[in-house]
């Protein structure tokens, strides 16, 4: 199972955390964050998208300036992962229209929205981008009307 | 005046420093908490959107939570999607006010939008606490059977939450879980499917009844895999390969050991197994997917060599990733095909000088996975080749795969030394300590190799390069026990060798300060050994030796006085250096069933020890030959406890322990005594504390000769008159150094595990010892003081002796019926004052799942006065299941034992 999913920039901050029964204290998972940001960057373009961090494994992929990140324990495929990551990225782009750090920070419950629509509890629960946003395109819709 | 969201960002951004950016968000804060205390309701949701903001920021946001359940209760919709929001990013799942959500949740899970329903179910699946999922379970059940896909996609992973939280819920979805997998949206089968998985884990005896499924799954499978292009579910041609995968996870678990349904599934993984891939990511996940549960089930051989070629085939390319992945399910199916791995492995040695360090690491526990006897020569080479090359973190784990490889999979003896010792040249720095456990394990064989390795340690020994702490620990070691024979054969082969040279040698190695305080321990002992073995150095060893007599550290002054006043007494110190005892391997085994049997705190602790730390304490040379196997016993056993905390906790329990130790140093001392009594004369019962130092009155019924426990006393009169018994051992305590005895070495090298025995006397001290320290009695009752939520804790009590007090020794276990392991466990006795506690580590700090282990800790409780009372306490237990840490403390008492 999945159990965390961080975005962070290349500067490593975090722009997006969402944490699934890790267990850990608000202050642990700052440090987690950190160490494991710091180590991701610093691997090179050619290695390999796996990093074993003790008992978890972080699977990552960097779109332009944001890394993704997703903590996931044994029993996971990870090339699964890579795909789900890839799938998370292309259904933000195309609900954001060519997403980048800032539609992330200024719509963080928007993104928030978009990936409880995709996992919960560590679990990958829809693909199809059209589902995922039909939900928020609703909200739109109704907020719109409401002002 | 708030500020919106998008300006907080805006500013934040614009400010170049991080004492600005601090500047603003104090600022902001003092803003939002004004806000809350005023209870601007108008203004919350943004607020909270901020305070998500700020922490991820890393700044404290923990006075928003309360705040969070307020914009939950609310009706609107837009407020209880931030309230929620709010609640998973700003709570953990331990907060106490997570708690208080449970009702608001409980409404909204009631509610008629479908949207505000989702909204409480994602929160309950990401966040729930044991107790809310436990109080909610009917809700979620209920929604698992709603008319849309949308909530019963959503419930079907929360019924996960639920069951793996509170395992005893699942009944009620076991009767779901079908029609969820015949669903028509694939979102609310990939829900069923995980589900499913969940519920196998809990209730594996449930896997018989699902087993029916897998011709639809496989018929599901094959839709799929058919399909033509289907635009919905469509990834660069591949139709839903997250279901597909799903698909396969599942029917590895059911086709597992069941020949019957892995022949159904052989067609379509053939299909799914073979297809070309290796091109894009999609196709390659799935193959991937497909080829793990190829190996899993129990498919035809001609499949599964079809499945480790199309790994060698993702092995040889040129994406690291397909590598990673190909290492990591060679890894788990090593066991069953290594014939066909065989083939591989040349591959495989390759990837442990590949650039990218994840995947040397699975490389070289592959190397490790696939080695054996025939091959351990070649691929440990191939370990050491790369040892010069590596990273310092991965230098210790080559190091520790060839010590182990040594130890396992040795084709011969001359091999093992000529390994061990490169080993120490180029990386003893990076090595664990018990390959000095290994080195005297196997030199203890015969002659020709105690020569064999003498010789070309000391060959080493000479050249500076290799002058590595470890290296020269364990050659001084082997030098100094084996220095007579080094030189009688080395002058049998003309090559004979000076002996001032090695004295020499030493004297060098002892002065420098290169070397550390264990090295010089170890020195110093070569040296004493060696005037025993060679004739004629004994002056010049004395004069080497003197100097330290004043050194720094108090142990190596210690050790210096000893050994200088033990040149006085020949015959005593020829005794005390003897040689140790050659090791039996089936002397070893009965003992360690020996050891089993009695289970006293001593033993239980050692038993549990790690190695690493035990050699330390076999190998810290102890001048004072007395106590013998028994006093290293109990030393030994109070110092492995202490260390193997210094270990596993933290560094304040590692005080506290500390502390404790040097607070019951004399004690110990005592107990000591009275433990030479025992060993000396099994049932003696008469004090023999008052005339320790007196002659030797009583029988001896051991193998040890009369003649032996003279001296025994004798050093121990020397060492009284020296600087006092107490503190002497005191600070050999304390320190945790510095308990075996020279002989006792010997012996608890025979079993490489500290338990003080393993050869003919040694074996008759160890039973000795125990019995001798612990008084059995034959009455044992035991009491379960803690069954819940799947955890349960028996007591064994015994009653046995200390110095003549009674004691109870207490043997906790703990096991756990839940389907999910329970980890850091942490458990703590607190007794009456009158009444002392001495805990022993646990035997691991994970309780296995489903009843199929154990864990036990001893404990020992002493009376401080020899007052009849009845035995009670308070226990607390700590836990994490799943991650969720459990706290529990409670009373015991009525315990079956007066004592």
């Amino acid at each position: 199972m999945i159990k965390f999913i961080l975005i962070v920039n290349k500067l490593g901050q975090t722009r997006l955390a969402q944490y699934y029964t890790t267990g850990l204290s608000i202050n642990q998972r700052v440090a987690l964050e950190n160490e494991i940001t710091r180590r991701c960057l610093s691997r090179k373009d050619k290695e390999c998208s796996f990093l074993e961090f003790r008992d978890l494994k972080v699977i990552y992929r960097r779109y332009a300036s944001l890394f993704f990140l997703v903590g996931v324990d044994e029993e996971e495929n990870e090339l699964g992962i890579l795909e789900f990551i890839h799938c998370l990225v292309e259904t933000l782009d195309r609900y954001f229209e060519n997403v980048c750090e800032l539609d992330l920070m200024f719509n963080i419950d928007k993104a928030y929205m978009i990936l409880d629509e995709m996992a919960l509890n560590g679990n990958i629960i829809e693909t199809n981008k059209k589902t995922v946003i039909a939900p928020l395109h609703i909200i739109d819709q109704v907020s719109k009307k409401l002002k | 005046m708030s500020v919106k969201l998008h300006d907080l960002i805006t500013k934040v951004r614009e400010s170049t420093t991080t004492s600005g950016i601090r500047e603003i968000i104090s600022e902001e804060c003092v803003q939002i908490r004004n806000a809350f205390r005023k209870e601007d309701t108008k203004n919350r949701p943004r607020n909270i959107s901020k305070l998500i903001y700020i922490d991820f920021l890393g700044f404290p946001t923990d006075f928003g939570q309360v705040e969070c359940l307020k914009l939950i209760a609310h009706t609107s919709y837009v407020c209880k999607r931030i309230g929620y929001l709010g609640l998973s990013v700003l709570l953990t799942e331990n907060e106490e006010v997570l708690f208080m959500s449970t009702n608001i949740i409980r409404n909204d899970l009631a509610s008629e939008n479908k949207f505000i329903v989702a909204l409480a179910l994602s929160s309950l699946g990401n966040i729930g606490s044991v107790e809310m999922l436990r109080d909610l379970a009917p809700e979620v059940e209920k929604l698992l059977k709603s008319q849309t896909a949308y909530i019963r996609k959503k419930a079907a992973l929360t019924a996960i939450r639920t069951i793996r939280f509170v395992p005893e819920t699942v009944d009620r979805f076991v009767g779901c879980v079908k029609s969820l997998l015949s669903d028509k949206n694939h979102g609310v089968v990939v829900g069923g499917i995980q589900l499913l998985i969940e519920i196998l884990k809990i209730e594996p005896k449930s896997i018989s009844e699902f087993r029916k499924l897998v011709p639809g799954l496989l018929r599901m499978l094959k839709s799929l895999v058919d399909a033509g292009y289907a635009p919905e579910y469509d990834f660069e041609g591949v139709t839903d390969p997250f279901l597909q995968v799903f698909i396969l996870r599942l029917l590895r678990i059911l086709g597992k050991d069941s020949k019957k349904y892995s022949n159904q599934m052989i067609d379509i993984l053939t299909q799914v197994g073979t297809s070309s891939g290796l091109n894009k990511n999609v196709e390659n996940c799935i193959l991937y997917e497909s080829v793990s549960t190829i190996l899993t089930v129990e498919s035809p051989n001609r499949l599964r060599v079809t499945a480790i070629n199309t790994l060698s085939k993702f092995l040889s390319g040129k994406d690291n990733n397909m590598k990673y992945v190909a290492l990591n399910t060679l890894l788990k199916g090593v066991n069953k095909d290594s014939k066909s791995l065989k083939r591989h492995r040349k591959v495989i040695v390759k990837c442990l000088r590949d650039k990218d360090i994840s995947i040397r690491r699975r490389a070289l526990d592959l190397v490790f996975g696939i080695m054996n006897k025939k091959n351990v020569k070649e691929l440990t080479q191939e370990l050491l080749d790369c040892l010069p090359k590596a990273e310092h973190d991965f230098r210790f784990d080559i190091t520790a795969k060839v010590c182990t490889a040594i130890e396992k999979f040795s084709p011969d003896d001359q091999w093992q030394i000529d390994t061990l010792v490169q080993v120490l040249t180029i990386g003893g720095q990076y090595i664990r300590d018990d390959v000095i456990a290994i080195m005297t394990h196997v030199t203890g064989r015969n002659q020709e190799l105690q020569y064999y390795a003498s010789k070309k340690l000391y060959n080493s020994l000479l050249d500076d390069r290799y002058r590595n702490q470890k290296f020269i620990q364990v050659a001084a070691w082997v030098i100094g026990e084996f220095g007579d024979i080094l030189l009688k054969k080395s002058i049998e082969e003309n090559e004979s060798i000076d002996p001032s040279q090695i004295i020499d040698l030493c004297q060098i190695i002892i002065t420098s300060s290169r070397n550390d305080d264990l090295t010089k321990y170890f020195i110093l002992n070569t040296l004493i050994k060696l005037s025993t073995r060679i004739e004629g150095f004994n002056e010049t060893i004395k004069e080497i030796i003197k100097p330290f007599m004043k050194h720094v550290n108090i142990e190596i002054q210690q050790r210096a006085c000893e050994y200088f006043r033990l040149f006085e007494d020949k015959e005593l110190l020829v005794f005390s250096f003897d040689r140790i005892p050659v090791k039996d391997d089936n002397m070893e085994k009965q003992e360690i069933e020996t050891v089993q049997e009695d289970q006293t705190a001593n033993e239980n602790s050692m038993k549990n020890t790690n190695t690493q730390e035990n050699t330390d304490q076999q190998f810290s040379p102890n001048n004072n030959q007395s106590g013998q196997g028994t006093e290293m016993n109990i030393m030994g056993g109070n110092n492995v406890v202490s260390q193997n905390k210094t270990q596993e906790t933290s560094s304040i329990e590692n005080l506290l322990q500390l502390d404790f130790n040097n607070n019951n140093n004399n004690q110990n001392v005592n107990k000591q005594t009275t433990n030479i009594q025992n060993q000396q004369s099994n049932q003696s019962t008469e004090d023999f504390l008052s005339d320790i130092f007196g002659t030797n009155n009583n029988p001896n019924s051991n193998n040890t000769q009369n003649v032996q426990n003279t001296k025994i006393q004798n050093v121990m009169g020397i060492l009284g008159t020296e600087n006092g018994m107490g503190t002497g051992r005191g600070t050999g305590m304390g320190t945790g150094m510095g308990t075996g005895t020279g002989r006792g070495m010997g012996r608890g090298m025979g079993t490489g595990m500290g338990t003080g025995m393993g050869t003919g006397m040694g074996k008759g001290m160890g039973r000795g010892m125990g019995r001798g320290n612990v008084n059995t009695q034959k009455k044992n009752p035991s009491a379960i003081i803690y069954n819940q939520d799947g955890l349960k804790i028996q007591m064994n009590f015994k009653l046995v002796s200390v110095n003549g007090i009674p004691a109870a020794m207490v043997q906790t276990i703990f096991t756990n019926s839940t389907p999910t392991p329970m980890t850091d466990l942490i458990f703590q006795v607190a007794v009456p004052k009158h009444l002392q506690v001495q805990m022993a580590p646990p035997s691991s700090k994970i309780i296995p799942a489903n009843n199929i282990g154990k864990v036990t800790q001893t404990f020992r409780v002493i009376k401080k006065q020899n007052i009849k009372i009845k035995l009670a306490m308070m226990t607390r237990i700590q836990y994490k299941i799943n991650g969720m840490p459990i706290s529990k403390q409670q009373e015991v008492k009525n315990l079956p034992l007066i004592f």
